[in-house]
């Protein structure tokens, strides 16, 4: 199986270490994610993709008991909050270990969400590591 | 710009009715508003019509079947503020002078919809949607976050869908008919945690429609015009800028627009619909639209403020939990309520000397967005 990611240009893994591909303002600051070719924020195409933070914590989260397109229920997922001020919604696993809470502590990891016919779809996903409450 | 007043006001019963047509829907809400009004088909100028999961030119099959042809139709979308829009198209071309007298009306048949049992998923190529984002998880999101931070409890959210439910148990128009406790909502079907199938609206079938006119040539029609004293369309900001998922920034802007183009406050609203799409959002809007500060909200349902008949009843009608949500015919359902509300013509859910009413409704999942737009109108006589 050929691992495929869910979307291109999300997301990159240098040295075994993933991360989050955003965008940079270098007018007014705005990070965004999905990265933008033009700060939404004041339209100033002076902007650069960054590499976001892999920890962050746990802004809010829900589990879901009907299908979705990709995911047969239960799944989880949430908001996660990244120090560069952005929120990002995702799938998260590893709350057997665990218990949610809110502002726990989340780390990024690539791993497959789902598999098709012919390849292994590969995305970020969150987990919480130490069960450490940051707020 | 002239004042514009409602002079007909219809709707059909809301419930799931797989066998009708969407225009057939339309068409029985339109005669009923002309009845209402008490004019011929012939004397409606131009239509806006509100519909989201139909075909092309949906109005025209709808207004066909009322009588109405060889005028300007405009189809309209805007989710679930798809009505509410086309009743502000409506109001800006008889306030401008452009036309004297027309319609609007949203219609919806979500049994026969492509979403028809599903999770509402947002556009294709939206990653969230891939990763499992529907309408409903954003806003259970919101909730866990909102029962964390305020320490509002299930048993309190779900108190909201128990005062809808038994608001539309004596509305005729709405769905569901029938009391829940406290219990029944809370342990129905958990869909996304912690909102239960009775914390949520459901799917629902349904139209409305209402006549307007300058408020001048309303007087020729009737004795009590219903004023529309604002008429307020805003699309959401980037979600980037809103800094709390539990406050709606869009429908506080949008209220405010409309306070300040009425000339009146929150405090002189006798009635409000409300977009309750979820139980909790009910209690979140009590503080976006002005009824009170944070922290107060559950106080106001608690204590029967918005009950029916208290100071400030909220969703007299049954709201969308128990009167249904038939995504484009909402907003247009709202101002019918509203209007009979204040003609005293409400039937056992009258609410006393109703003067000023105030319709909201939110929808539309948009990436990077707050919201697609918030309608919001206020209505007195």
């Amino acid at each position: 199986m050929t691992k495929v990611p869910f979307q291109k240009g999300l997301f990159e893994e240098t040295n075994g270490e993933p991360a989050l591909i955003g965008s940079k303002c270098g007018s007014c600051g705005q990070v965004l994610f999905p990265a933008k070719s033009v700060c939404l924020n004041c339209m100033s195409t002076d902007v650069e993709a960054v590499r976001l933070s892999r920890d962050g914590k746990l802004y809010t989260f829900t589990t879901v008991y009907m299908a979705s397109e990709h995911f047969p229920p239960p799944y989880t997922v949430g908001w996660i909050e990244l120090p560069e001020d952005i929120r990002i919604f995702s799938q998260i696993r590893g709350w057997q270990d665990h218990p949610l809470k809110i502002g726990m502590r989340m780390r990024l990891y690539i791993e497959t969400l789902w598999q098709n016919e012919d390849n292994e779809v590969i995305g970020y996903v969150f987990r919480p590591t130490t069960g450490e409450i940051l707020r | 710009m002239r004042e514009v007043a409602i002079i007909g006001v219809g709707s059909t019963v809301f419930g799931k009715f797989p066998e009708k047509a969407i225009f057939e829907l339309g068409a029985e809400a339109t005669q009923a508003a002309l009845k209402d009004a008490g004019i011929s088909p012939e004397d409606i100028q131009f239509a806006y019509y509100a519909n989201l999961y139909g075909g092309m030119v949906e109005g025209q099959a709808a207004l066909r079947d009322a009588g109405i042809t060889d005028i300007e139709i405009t189809n309209v979308e805007n989710a679930c503020t798809g009505g509410a829009t086309a009743v502000r198209k409506a109001w800006y071309d008889i306030a401008s002078g452009l036309y004297d007298i027309g319609i609007a009306i949203g219609a919806e048949s979500m049994t026969t919809s492509p979403i028809a049992g599903k999770l509402i998923p947002p556009a294709k190529g939206d990653p969230s949607g891939e990763l499992g984002m529907n309408t409903m998880a954003k806003f259970a999101l919101s909730q866990r976050r909102y029962m964390d931070i305020s320490g509002v409890t299930l048993e309190q959210i779900a108190t909201v869908s128990v005062k809808n439910h038994h608001n539309g148990c004596t509305n005729p128009y709405s769905q569901y008919k029938k009391e829940f406790s406290v219990e029944d909502i809370v342990n129905s079907r958990l869909i996304c945690d912690p909102i239960t199938q009775l914390q949520s609206c459901s799917t629902t079938d349904g139209a409305a429609a209402v006549v307007l006119t300058s408020l001048d040539m309303a007087r020729r029609y009737t004795r009590k015009p219903v004023i529309i004293a604002a008429s307020v369309i805003r699309s959401g900001d980037y979600a980037f800028r809103q800094k709390d998922i539990t406050f709606s920034d869009v429908t506080f802007k949008g209220v405010n627009d409309a306070y300040t183009i009425a000339g009146i406050g929150p405090e002189d609203i006798n009635l409000c619909e409300l977009h309750d799409a979820f139980a909790v959002n009910e209690l979140q809007h009590y503080i976006e639209l002005g009824f009170c500060k944070r922290g107060e909200e559950v106080g106001l349902l608690m204590d029967g403020i918005t009950s029916i008949t208290g100071r400030l009843p909220v969703n007299p009608s049954g709201g969308l939990l128990s009167k249904g949500h038939p995504l484009s015919a909402t907003g247009v359902a709202q101002i019918a309520e509203i209007v009979w509300q204040l003609r005293g013509q409400a039937g056992s859910n009258q609410i006393p000397d109703a003067r000023a009413g105030l319709a909201h409704t939110l929808g539309g999942e948009v990436a990077d967005l707050e919201a697609g737009a918030v309608g919001v109108h206020i209505l007195k006589v």
